[in-house]
């Protein structure tokens, strides 16, 4: 995800899927990482004994830290973060260390010159054995608006 | 008696803005060196979408319930939503000033029963010139049964 090549208007067309990104399988380490860059330090995503203690199998990633991500795939597929001018994302389940994070989007329109997406992140892993949860089941679904050069 | 606003600053960095782009696996060099951000027009590197949402940690849970007085059980709350409208992104070096307030509270029942309560922050950041940067809506829901723990 290192390249990011420039996008046009006029290579943008509605209908159009924009690709699948996989993050992870995301660590412990990068739990800890994004507390000290974001400020959220809530132990419950840094340490299994205060999250088995307030009722989760272990910890979990921060839901922005899931939305970072999802947002800088948004950001590659569209050559660079400067141009989101929306980005609106909702929670729908937690995403466990060991998971996957797989991001994926739609153009659904361009209105007034904004391209127009929705996206979702998905998580993709086994999960705690004690969940029993699906392999893959969606974590975050979200639009964004995008503004592009013509 | 609750405060109508909370207003904060949020200093931008480059040191903070590429520990919060690592964080994110970001390596889209407008995040980390000022040559390529020159190149793209901005004066310095910019900040990764998400990156205001450290304005919300730099209060505390504690201080924000007491000043606001949403009252909320945080043992019943998740993050629910997140949604930021952009003019532009944040730039390294400039302190970005804001205001926070309770935009929306209002409760909604749920399809199983129980009552969802919906509890938005707004956060309006301006630069220097006192121009609209952007502005960031932070939901939190209470449910109405214990969900076990929030994220």
């Amino acid at each position: 995800m290192s390249q990011v090549r420039s996008v046009r208007l006029a290579d943008v067309t509605p209908g159009s899927e924009l690709g699948e990104v996989a993050f992870g399988p995301l660590k412990v380490d990068d739990f800890v990482a994004y507390a000290e860059a974001s400020g959220d330090d809530n132990p419950i995503h840094q340490d299994e004994e205060y999250a088995r203690a307030q009722g989760a199998p272990t910890v979990f990633a921060m839901g922005m830290l899931n939305a970072g991500y999802l947002a800088h795939a948004v950001s590659d597929w569209f050559g660079g973060p400067q141009h989101i001018k929306r980005y609106k994302v909702r929670f729908t389940t937690r995403v466990w260390a060991g998971d996957e994070l797989v991001c994926s989007g739609r153009v659904v329109a361009v209105e007034n010159g904004l391209v127009k997406v929705t996206v979702e992140a998905r998580r993709r892993g086994s999960g705690p054995a004690e969940l029993d949860l699906p392999e893959e089941e969606t974590a975050i679904v979200g639009e964004a608006d995008i503004e592009l050069p013509e | 008696m609750a405060e109508s606003h909370i207003d904060f600053e949020l200093p931008v960095t480059a040191d903070h803005v590429g520990r919060f782009a690592a964080a994110v696996g970001e390596e889209n060099p407008v995040l980390h060196d000022p040559e390529a951000a020159h190149a793209h027009g901005f004066p310095d590197v910019i900040a990764p979408p998400t990156f205001s949402v450290t304005q919300i940690f730099q209060v505390p849970r504690d201080e924000r319930e007491r000043r606001l007085g949403a009252n909320l059980d945080y043992g019943r709350v998740l993050h629910g939503e997140q949604e930021f409208l952009y003019n532009r992104l944040p730039v390294a070096g400039e302190t970005l000033k804001g205001r926070m307030r309770i935009s929306k509270d209002f409760t909604k029942e749920g399809k199983r029963g129980g009552s969802m309560r919906f509890v938005t922050y707004e956060s309006v950041f301006t630069d220097s010139d006192d121009e609209e940067v952007l502005t960031a809506f932070y939901t939190l829901i209470e449910t109405a049964k214990d969900p076990g723990v929030g994220t």
